[in-house]
């Protein structure tokens, strides 16, 4: 399927949009200000857990400027839903969030009041003088004992703060265990991150009384829920409810899912009949938007002397924060779905608790869940290679699923709850891991390293692999226009600042014959696109692409009809279609054309990171050396834009290991609500990633594509992490995902080691 | 995270400044770079009823030594400071300097600002504090000075009055050969430091230290000048084990109660230890 | 003398921005970044509004500034230059395509702070090491590329000035 000007897919074409934004003309949602816009500033909770006595919003309706004050007694007693079926539980959908905080506030941040003024400083100014009355009650904030009987419960209409317990049996594990030479313990703790893209959320609304429409803009990333959700509880019809896309800066999972804030802007802005905008400011976004990661494992791992990696016992504790938002329990699902990884158990025992604290909500990072079991499995791996003085990588070599075993399941067993199958439809490991290898130069890495530790220094080699399940459905839809040589493709996914309508233009302008630059993507505006379900777990390219591919074939069974011929002998090329016998339709003559791809189940693919590290031991400072990610793509459709979305998301999980970490204190009050103290990492901290992009086509879709954008996250932590490890030596006990500074230092002037959360670590 | 409102008023002479500050009260802030007040200005946490904004005053922005005293003016920004010729004797000012924050923060703020906000992470405070400045005041009553050590009283608290303006730090080390250097920790680069170290000495022929200074910064509630580290150091040779044991000593000035979640109080004293240790062994290796 | 502005009361400012005069009208209060956004110049964004990003980045009279690390008022009589000022016409200037040639960008965000950023440093250390770039560049904060491309475009752009200044 080439065209006269070759290929398309798979060519690293420039990115779409650049010009705009390099130019500084891009509007994001701050940039716009429609005629009459007012502002919006939510009140928050600062307490951690407490009883809400009462909102008096006297003084604050008092400033001149304000037109409004809001609070929970104004709106209707609504929860904003979980959007995906298969994360709710019955104790889930008790653990809701309302708009704004009703009789208890659960965490510092939560809203409690919402003021608008004619001037943002204004509306901060009155937001000040609203008055809340607490009463404090002891909060939560341990994630292993959160759900224990005994402990403060969060909400009253449920029986304890655990909100879901998931159970995965494969195999015999006792048999597993019986037959292990060593078995290797311990608890884990995978630190508090945040996405923190450099864009804070916003929104702005406005109502239309003539035409009844309401619009919002700033929602990005699931806009047609979105849009169904706000229909439903401002009483209007889907078809009275615009959601429009802006520039996006950053999303990462957390940025376009709907929060209370889109139920309260848009009812503002429908009460007041005038537009309003809500920015939200760093700080609030420290405590506002869902962090990420939070989880704590007690970990056992069984294998014999030769290294073979018989089966694995693990009791974890993920924390939701103090609400099940819209992602609802995909914090405990998507660890569980990960923690097994590329290898062939023979049995496994998963005991995952969802629990919830006195915290921000968690929900969806890059990499979510799979960076969680990547870590806690990866770690856990090379404390049993350095038990058995293994070159890790051996370890890890020889017991990798083997090609021949493909597809490869691991079915839940008698005593199993609340799980799916795991399943690996394709993929050579083996190959991969090998190719990874050999990219990272593993053996120099490690002849490096001997060098380094003969003149003293301390240096060491981690890698961690996994396996990311991608690309989820149920379905896209696109339409294709052609007019001309023009060609339109409209679809209901999200940019998120990831460059995707790029890579979709080269998909449909392959397909079409059609050039390039004459191809126009269009996902903004849902009033002007057909149903989607967004932008996340890398699934737009995937799902989207294949979509447009349906479409194109649509377009040759249509103009083959016409022209009397097989839709096979049809060439497309230009805005025409062409028969075997020379004759030519113009595709504009067959109106939109309607493609669909629905997609059951989840794309596995395999990879890794290899990092090379050294520590100075006087202040526990990390350098990294190398870091490589490699990844089966299935297919690179732009390998440009790829490499960018890799190399970008390792970068982050790099942050996030080194510097990043959101704490808070015993009475939980957040510790990390400035970028002071959310140490993400800069040009000065940030090694060039390193790339194998490995291609082993997807059978679960005809374009052959596999997921890309999170990929480069996913080893991150436990890459760093054991690589910190090996490089402190003499079995450092690094039990926590955070290599920071200070925890560098403890762990090499206090071997005697303390766990992941600062309690004494388990026997080995 | 917009301020909340203030008065505010330009001057453009110091006895303007003084006259302002006169009209204001007690809850005056004086705006130079601005670039310590603007974020507390933005997170609520200063509410000045009036702000005072000097950075148009003329004369206070020279770099002068004489005497044997390098005298900086308040409105000189950390960049000036950062590329001024000076010799090894006033080293531990510039290298201070470089290491405030970033080239932005350092394109606009003032000398005077980071003294007069008193963070005990604040390069220069260490370095008034190890170079034994004397700080000076202006108000309408007429002009003091107050050494470094009485002039920092807890974090963001000095021992200026509210009708007082930071006019100028002259800072002071003797002379024949004394030279000094400024080490720090910071997790990332421009971050506050954990710890850091302002030192100097001058070494006579026979390899031995004296007039030996040592400050500390971001471990305690002020500037820590460790005397007895000094005086530890003081007449001995600067090998390798009289280095140590003046770093060890260092350390245990440190205030224990220090420290916050990002780094405890002994990670940072161990900080100290390494960076004394540094900041000697280069006093003794460059020439 | 200098009097006092009210808390509340709005004043004309008078800037200029890339070479035109401009007057703003602010109170004391207001930032130099938000009075900026105010007069369309929305190329200035604002990250943090605490001086850590540097995503509102600009120059005043050449130098690299946090913009909403300034009041508006401080910006009275002072050169401010923006993004808008990088651009050639409808074409990118040389700084700007090194960002494009080099991958230097993805949600677009950090962006003009970074090429102000890097503009100013430029002018002001027109021979700086590759460290020093470094160092510059670790100023702003990038969440999407990992910065190594930044720092790439930093250095070609700074070969392009050499060669034709």
């Amino acid at each position: 399927m080439t065209t006269a000007h070759g290929p398309l897919i798979g060519v690293s074409a420039p990115r779409r949009k650049n010009l705009e934004l390099l130019a500084g003309k891009a509007t994001y949602v701050a940039d716009i200000g429609l005629e009459g816009q007012a502002y919006a500033r939510v009140v928050r909770s600062s307490s951690a857990h407490a009883r809400l006595l009462g909102v008096d919003c006297s003084d604050a309706l008092r400033v001149p400027g304000v037109l409004d004050v809001i609070t929970a007694a104004d709106i209707d007693d609504i929860r904003i839903p979980i959007r995906l079926p298969f994360a709710e539980s019955p104790e889930a959908n008790r653990a809701l969030q309302a708009p704004l905080a009703r009789d208890v506030v659960r965490y510092v941040g939560e809203p409690v009041a919402v003021v608008v003024a004619t001037d943002p400083y204004v509306a901060e100014d009155a937001a000040e003088l609203v008055l809340v009355d607490l009463e404090e009650m002891d909060p939560v904030v341990d994630t292993a004992t959160a759900g224990e009987p005994g402990r403060p419960r969060l909400h009253s209409s449920l029986g304890s703060n655990t909100v879901n317990q998931l159970a995965f049996r494969y195999g015999d594990i006792d048999a597993a265990f019986a037959e292990a030479d060593i078995v290797v313990r311990r608890r884990l703790r995978v630190h508090r991150l945040a996405a923190a893209p450099m864009e804070t959320r916003g929104l702005v609304a406005d109502y239309d009384r003539n035409s009844g429409v309401l619009t919002l803009w700033g929602g990005a990333k699931v806009k047609h829920f979105t849009r169904s959700l706000l229909a439903r509880v401002l009483g209007l019809e889907p078809d009275k409810v615009r959601v429009v896309e802006v520039e996006v800066g950053g999303g990462f999972g957390t940025r376009g899912e709907p929060y209370p804030e889109d139920v309260l802007i848009a009812w503002l802005a429908r009460r007041l009949e005038r537009p309003v905008q809500w920015i939200e400011d760093r700080w609030e976004h420290m405590v506002a938007t869902n962090h990420a990661r939070e989880q704590e494992h007690d970990i056992e791992l069984a294998a014999t002397a030769e290294g073979q990696m018989l089966g694995f016992r693990v009791r974890g504790w993920c924390d939701h924060g103090a609400y099940i938002r819209t992602q609802g329990l995909l914090p405990v699902v998507l660890p569980m779905l990960h923690m097994p990884g590329p290898y062939q158990w023979q049995a496994f025992s998963m005991d995952l608790d969802a629990v919830l604290t006195n915290r921000t909500p968690v929900g969806t990072y890059r990499g979510p869940g799979m960076t969680e079991a990547t870590f806690v499995r990866e770690r856990m791996v090379d404390i049993l290679a350095a038990e058995l003085h293994m070159d890790p990588a051996d370890l890890r070599r020889r017991n990798l699923i083997p090609a021949e075993s493909m597809p490869f399941v691991f079915n839940p067993g008698p005593g199993s709850s609340g799980v799916m199958p795991i399943a690996y439809q394709s993929g050579d490991f083996v190959e991969s891991f090998d190719e990874m290898l050999a990219a990272a130069d593993y053996h120099e890495l490690r002849a490096g390293r001997q060098r380094a530790r003969s003149r003293d220094g301390k240096a060491g080699v981690g890698m961690a692999v996994y396996i990311e399940f991608a690309a989820v459905g149920p379905f896209e839809e696109v339409d294709i226009i052609c007019d001309g040589r023009g060609v339109t493709v409209r679809a209901g996914v999200g940019s998120v600042g990831q460059g995707v309508e790029t890579a979709l233009a080269q998909i449909a302008a392959e397909l079409l014959g059609a050039e390039l630059e004459d191809v126009s993507v269009e996902f903004h505006d849902t009033a002007e696109i057909p149903q989607g379900f967004g932008a996340f777990a890398s699934r737009s390219t995937v799902l989207v692409g294949n979509a447009i591919a349906a479409a194109v074939n649509e377009i040759r069974i249509k103009s083959a009809e016409l022209l009397g011929c097989g839709p096979d002998g049809i060439e497309l090329h230009r805005g025409n279609a062409t028969g075997p016998d020379g004759r030519t339709v113009p595709l504009a003559e067959l109106g939109g054309v309607r493609g669909r791809f629905d997609k059951d189940g989840l794309t596995a693919s395999f990879g890794g990171a290899v990092c090379s590290a050294s520590v100075d031991p006087a202040d526990g400072r990390v350098r990294l050396d190398r870091f490589l990610v490699a990844h089966d793509v299935g297919r690179a459709v732009n390998p440009r834009l790829l490499r960018g979305q890799l190399a970008g998301a390792a970068s982050q999980g790099i942050g996030g290991a080194l510097f990043e970490e959101l704490a808070y204190d015993d009475n939980g009050q957040p510790l990390s609500v400035t970028l002071a103290d959310y140490m993400m990492p800069t040009a000065a901290e940030l090694t060039p990633v390193d790339l194998a992009v490995i291609e082993h086509g997807s059978p679960s879709n005809p374009l052959g594509i596999k997921g890309g954008g999170e990929a480069g996250m996913v080893g991150s932590l436990g890459a760093v992490v054991n690589a910190v490890a090996d490089a402190i030596g003499d079995g450092a006990d690094l039990l926590s995902s955070s290599v920071s500074p200070a925890r560098v230092w403890r762990a090499l002037n206090h071997q005697s080691s303390l766990d992941g959360a600062g309690r004494p670590a388990m026997e080995t | 995270m917009k301020p909340a409102p203030f008065a505010y008023a330009a001057a453009e002479s110091l006895e303007e400044v003084l006259a302002l500050l006169g009209e204001a009260g007690d809850d005056a802030k004086l705006l130079a770079g601005g670039q310590s007040l603007l974020p507390l200005l933005a997170y609520r946490l200063a509410r000045p009823s009036h702000v005072i904004d000097i950075g148009a005053v003329p004369a206070l922005d020279a770099i002068d030594e004489r005497d044997g005293r390098l005298r900086v003016g308040a409105l000189v920004r950390h960049a000036a400071l950062e590329r001024c010729e000076l010799n090894g004797r006033w080293q531990a000012v510039r290298e201070a300097a470089a290491l405030i924050g970033h080239l932005p923060i350092r394109m606009r703020g003032t000398l005077g600002g980071s003294l007069a906000h008193a963070d005990p992470a604040g390069e220069l405070g260490v370095v008034a504090t190890a170079l034994d400045a004397d700080i000076v005041l202006r108000s309408v009553r007429g002009e003091r000075t107050v050494p470094a050590a009485e002039f920092f009283i807890a974090p963001l608290i000095t021992a200026a009055a509210p009708d007082e303006v930071l006019v100028e730090a002259r800072f002071t080390a003797p002379a024949g050969g004394f030279r000094s250097v400024f080490e720090e920790f910071s997790p990332r680069v421009g971050d506050f430091a954990y710890a850091s170290v302002a030192a100097g000495c001058r070494v006579d022929a026979d390899g031995a230290a004296h007039d030996v200074r040592i400050a500390l910064g971001s471990v305690g509630p002020t500037p820590i000048r460790a005397s007895a580290a000094e005086e530890s150091l003081t007449g001995s040779a600067l090998h390798d084990a009289a280095i140590a044991e003046c770093a060890r000593m260092a350390a245990t000035a440190c205030d224990p109660s220090a420290g916050d979640w990002h780094a405890d109080g002994e990670y940072r004293r161990a900080l100290v230890a390494s960076l004394v240790e540094r900041a000697l062994t280069r006093l003794r290796d460059t020439p | 003398m200098a009097g006092w502005l009210a808390p509340d009361e709005s004043v004309a400012v008078n800037l200029t921005v890339n070479g035109e005069a401009r007057q703003a009208h602010a109170p004391p209060r207001r930032t130099l970044a938000d009075a900026l956004r105010e007069e369309g110049f929305t190329s200035v964004h604002l990250g943090c509004e605490h001086g850590v990003c540097g995503a509102c980045t600009v120059l005043i009279d050449g130098a690299p500034v946090r913009s909403c690390l300034m009041l508006a008022v401080q910006g009275r009589g002072h050169a401010i230059e923006t993004v808008e000022s990088l651009c050639d016409g409808d074409d990118l200037g040389a700084l700007q395509q090194a960002f494009d040639d080099n991958d230097a960008l993805q949600c677009g965000f950090c962006t003009p702070g970074f090429l102000m950023l890097i503009e100013g440093f430029l002018r002001l250390e027109p021979e700086a090491s590759r460290q020093q770039i470094v160092e510059a560049v670790s100023s702003n904060l990038c969440r999407c590329t990992g910065a190594v491309g930044i720092v790439q475009a930093a250095l070609d752009f700074q070969s392009t000035r050499r060669r034709s200044p």
